[in-house]
């Protein structure tokens, strides 16, 4: 067997694994943190759009998973639209707040643009608490919106058990990391890499850099309002502090940034060391030692920098090298 | 139209305690350009010291900053020594190291959450001190004395340090370190040391900034939290390493929350201080008195 | 030789007989042993900015559980003794919300109780409806956590409809009794769920009560300055001041207040803040002739109420508040439920929770006669009481003066404030 049919037979594996879990695993709470655990990954890998390829740091993209949630809600509670169209309303809506967004802040360097970012994130928040009604849309302000379990079923993403749930992020999850596959490959993707390790020289051979910067923007923001939709849909309940949070927008970020960002791989990584992490420490410790939890993931974060700066792809990525080596020892004189 | 008057003083007063939370954030954002998220917790580090000074030994506020600025200085020198440095040297070729951003924010949390399980959510303030709830009255005008306080020791300490960075050989080591690391090291400035010295600096100055806030605040273990978001917006107007800038910078927040409300309410004067941000962001990035910075 | 197998016939006969009438006892008669614990989970902030609120909800329910286990747990339960489990939401409505699904379906609780703040109360109450676990809601004030139309939400305290309404009641009252009119109101309110519904309420009740609102003002409770908001006050010049606040602005309002020597007729609080014992520590005298509406104080006129309060006190170092008594309350009510019900199915916990009328025992250490809950799960008898922030010799304490019936002997309410 050669070594690229061992690497797509274990991807195949991986994949009928988790796509069979449901049947196996019962326990809703399990699934319940399995769904968050993919719903993480998916945010991260569409932060990685901008935050790795691109090469910035945005520290405010709980932005566009508030304006998802909040464009389908108001859709589906006001003018009864199903929320799989206002998904897409909300999509678009934000891709056009983050090429607004990224139009003047791309031009700024580094921890400039992490600033703003933030500035505009907690911005959109703070306007969405003070406002009650924008034209004909009721955003309740502060006291935030609540979906009425009724009319279950597809039509309008609301179910009542898990299942349906779990399947659909996982859905969204291969999707997105299938797309971020592609980009990598492509020619944005090198243009991309180019603008962000060395813009002056990337200019200089006639690539646009900005004009780049601002597609992947364009569809990062769009893939995380599809996650704020479906947030919304699963919890039932939104409000501007759960889903325009600058605690959410720096979670996406270090999750990718200690995964390893800029990698395919990395996001998903950083969501399932971390979120686990933050989960069950929260479970063991959060009613005896208060705050411990925190202060884990505090430690993590330290130390994975400290020790593992570009992320913890790096090294895991070469110790599934090394067991590919190990099953299919390269004979000499080929390859 | 006396009514403005007051609220301009009272703005000037808080506003330059503000410049004075973000005094730190400036200075280690203009040496190691470095955005240290950590810098309310060590606000909160500050006056937590200042409070329990001040409780177990009944002295001034002010007379415990014998013991805070010290203390806090070497909080700051040792936590860039041990936690901060490390990555630096990981990333000697990368021109504005990122993941320090995460280590502080890391350190940001583990602070926070420590000192809650060590010293409990409550909220504590002093009792009796002098300061407390002092006003000056003018006419028909009050002033809070405890601000005028710390009206005075922003001034004080932003002069200071500024003097020190001016006139002394170890502020001009700094200085060249944060113009150029590379040709500073080359002059024989151990670009390391000076990296510790402006952390302790800018810690020891959130000491101070803790010490005047204690004689009116509550001191609890996520105070920090309220004054870090708006450090970093002050330093961002003032200009990220500008010393004035930080205090100017922290005036014009603290007179447009202290005249605002009159025409709007409090909670629409948040959303207006983070549209000036963004403004300022696109017009000046440099921000009002920062240098141009080529990176 | 027949005769072995004869016997050897007949003692297989008697070895099956045996069998199956094991068989028939042990699967036609319930487990006699009887569960050994009932489990509750109980949501609450214990990190976070309510964190000082949210343990002292732990502290007070394990009091309880303590008391309750001690006398011999639920016999109706073969003495099942009441286990505990403590989540921390973080005041965060998600993470109410992952860690009621977590109790029911990982840890199989019985009963939840929490979550303290009302925003993470809503949600977590349709995830109990969902599985049709019951929920006993101690605190959270919101009208619509029992306006869902939930069959499994039963909440103690007073919707918060009633709170405002009580408030207005009450100042009517004084003025009544102290023959002082009250023209111009002033509304101050944080800048959330619960300060926006109160302030919503306030509005109707001002009009139908003939007042001038003379200032609205909505504020950030993470706010690093609260001057100008005073400033706001006291150029407004209104009569009556109405407060709804979290501990950390309600210390900053009450002592900034002080410092600026605005001159009210009387303040009104809304409980929450004002109510957390923190509060009275950091504000010192400046909160002196402050009212505040609570659905308990210490110095009620209920036995045991004394005793209940030197216990928590001797064990935690604070007073009760009117929430932690919720919670107490609510443990109780628990128990006489879990009683009556004879059964951890939920389903049957839910019926003796509906039909409940407890009017005494140690946990009735509150101001009114019974808990009983409407169809809605509202305790229709929850009442509040109007105390007001006095030193009267003995230290700055709280003390009830509204209504009438339940006020401290002794003591008359300070009203309008006097103009030191």
């Amino acid at each position: 067997m050669t070594r690229q049919k061992l690497q797509i037979s274990s991807l195949v594996l991986v994949g009928i694994i988790t796509f069979g879990l449901p049947v196996v695993l019962r326990s809703p709470t399990y699934l319940h943190i399995l769904i968050l655990l993919y719903l993480y990954a998916y945010l991260t890998t569409s932060w990685n759009l901008v935050g790795g390829f691109a090469g910035v740091l945005p520290l405010g993209h709980a932005a566009f998973v508030g304006i998802g949630a909040y464009t389908s809600t108001i859709l589906y509670l006001q003018y009864g639209i199903s929320p799989w169209l206002g998904m897409i309303v909300g999509g678009v809506l934000a891709a056009i707040v983050g090429i607004i967004i990224g139009l003047p802040t791309f031009k700024m360097r580094g921890a400039y643009f992490a600033l703003a970012t933030i500035a505009f994130g907690e911005g959109i928040r703070v306007m969405v608490e003070n406002i009650d009604y924008l034209g004909p849309f009721n955003l309740n302000g502060p006291r935030g919106l609540q979906i009425p379990p009724l009319n279950v079923g597809l039509t309008n993403l609301m179910f009542t058990n898990k299942e349906p749930y779990y399947y659909i992020i996982l859905v969204m999850l291969v999707a997105v990391l299938a797309l971020t596959y592609s980009i990598s490959r492509s020619k944005l993707g090198y243009y991309l890499n180019a603008g962000g390790e060395e813009p002056e020289a990337a200019m200089s051979l006639g690539v646009n850099v900005a004009r780049c910067k601002l597609i992947a923007m364009a569809m990062s923001s769009f893939l995380t309002a599809l996650a704020g939709t479906f947030y919304a849909q699963f919890t039932l309940f939104i409000h501007p502090k759960s889903v325009i949070s600058l605690d959410l927008s720096f979670e996406i970020a270090f999750i990718a940034l200690i995964g390893g960002r800029g990698s395919i791989a990395g996001p998903v990584l950083g969501a399932l060391l971390l979120r686990p992490v933050g989960d069950f420490s929260r479970i063991y410790f959060g009613a005896t030692l208060p705050g411990l939890h925190l202060i884990i993931f505090g430690t993590v974060l330290v130390l994975v920098m400290i020790f593992q700066p570009r992320g913890l792809q790096e090294p895991l990525t070469r110790v599934y090298h090394k067991l590919l080596d190990r099953l299919i020892p390269v004979p000499a004189g080929t390859e | 139209m006396i009514y403005i008057v007051e609220d301009l003083i009272n703005g000037i007063l808080m506003g330059s305690i503000y410049g004075l939370t973000a005094l730190g954030l400036t200075i280690i954002f203009g040496v190691l350009k470095v955005i240290n998220f950590a810098h309310g917790s060590l606000l909160m580090v500050g006056m937590y010291v200042a409070y329990w000074a001040v409780s177990l030994s009944g002295l001034h506020p002010y007379l415990t900053l014998l013991l805070v600025v010290p203390v806090m200085y070497l909080f700051g020198y040792y936590l860039q020594d041990i936690v901060i440095k490390p990555i630096f040297k990981a990333e000697r070729d990368v021109r504005e190291p990122i993941t320090v951003i995460i280590v502080t924010t890391g350190v940001w949390y583990i602070l926070d959450n420590l000192t809650l399980l060590i010293f409990g959510p409550q909220y504590r303030s002093i009792q009796d001190n002098p300061l407390r709830g002092k006003m000056l009255e003018i006419g028909e005008m009050m002033i809070s004395v405890p601000k005028l306080w710390g009206f005075f020791a922003a001034i004080i300490t932003a002069g200071s340090v500024y003097w020190f960075l001016q006139k002394t050989r170890t502020g001009r080591a700094i200085r060249a370190t944060s113009l150029d690391r590379d040709a500073a090291s080359l002059m024989g400035i151990k670009q390391y040391r000076v990296y510790n010295i402006a952390f302790g600096i800018g810690t020891a100055t959130a000491g101070i900034a803790g010490v005047t806030l204690v004689p009116f605040y509550n001191v609890f273990p996520t105070v920090g939290v309220l004054f870090d978001i708006k450090g970093f917006i002050i330093v961002v107007l003032g200009g990220l390493g500008s010393i004035g800038g930080a205090i100017l910078g922290g005036i014009i927040i603290g007179v447009i929350e202290s005249v605002g409300p009159q025409f709007m309410t409090a909670t629409w004067t948040e959303a207006i201080v983070y549209g000036l941000f963004l403004l300022v962001l696109f017009a000046k990035p440099s921000g009002l008195f920062g240098v141009k910075y080529e990176w | 030789m027949k005769g072995r197998k004869i016997s050897q016939n007949v003692f297989r006969g008697i070895l099956v007989a045996i069998c199956v009438c094991s068989l028939i006892f042990f699967a036609g008669t319930p487990s006699l042993a009887g569960p050994e614990v009932v489990k509750i989970g109980n949501i609450i902030p214990l990190s976070g900015p309510s964190a000082s609120v949210g343990q002292q909800g732990k502290q007070v329910r394990e009091m309880a559980v303590e008391e309750i286990n001690a006398a011999g747990g639920i016999k109706s339960l073969g003495g099942a003794k009441l286990e505990m489990l403590y989540a921390d939401s973080e005041s965060k409505p998600e993470k109410g919300v992952a860690e009621a699904e977590r109790f029911i379906n990982t840890e199989g609780v019985h009963v939840l109780t929490g979550c303290w703040n009302s925003a993470v109360t809503y949600p977590t109450t349709a995830v109990a409806e969902r599985y049709g676990i019951p929920f006993v809601v101690p605190v959270s004030v919101a009208d619509k956590i029992t306006e869902q139309g939930f069959k499994t939400v039963f909440r103690i305290a007073a919707k918060d409809s009633w709170w405002t309404r009580d408030q207005f009641a009450f100042l009517e009252d004084m003025e009544k009794e102290f023959n002082t009119k009250v023209k111009r109101l002033a509304f101050v309110y944080e800048n959330g769920d619960w300060g926006k519904g109160f302030a919503g309420q306030w509005k109707e009740l001002a009009k139908k009560g003939g007042y001038e609102v003379v200032l609205d003002e909505p504020y950030p409770s993470t706010a690093t300055d609260l001057s100008p908001v005073v400033q706001k006050i006291k150029r407004a010049r209104p009569d009556v001041l109405m407060l709804v606040s979290n501990a950390a602005d309600a210390i900053l309002l009450t002592n900034t207040l002080a410092e600026y020597k605005v001159k009210l007729k009387a303040i009104i609080a809304s409980g929450g803040g004002h109510a957390d014992p923190s509060f009275l520590e950091a504000s010192g005298k400046n909160a002196r002739y402050i009212f505040d509406i609570v659905e308990w104080e210490t110095d009620v006129n209920k036995p045991g109420a004394k005793e209940a309060n030197a216990k928590y006190k001797a064990k935690y170092g604070q007073n009760l508040t009117g929430e932690a008594v919720d919670a107490y309350l609510a443990m109780y009510v628990l128990k006489d439920a879990l009683e009556r019900a004879g059964s951890v199915d939920p389903a049957k916990i839910r019926e003796a929770l509906a039909a409940t009328n407890l009017r005494g025992g140690p946990g009735m250490i509150v101001g009114y006669p019974a808990v009983e809950f409407d169809k809605t799960g509202q305790n229709k008898h929850a009442a509040l009481v109007m105390v007001q922030i006095n030193d009267i010799g003995k230290g700055i304490e709280r003390i009830t003066v509204w209504p009438k019936e339940a006020r401290r002997a002794g003591y008359t309410p300070v009203f309008p404030m006097p103009e030191n």
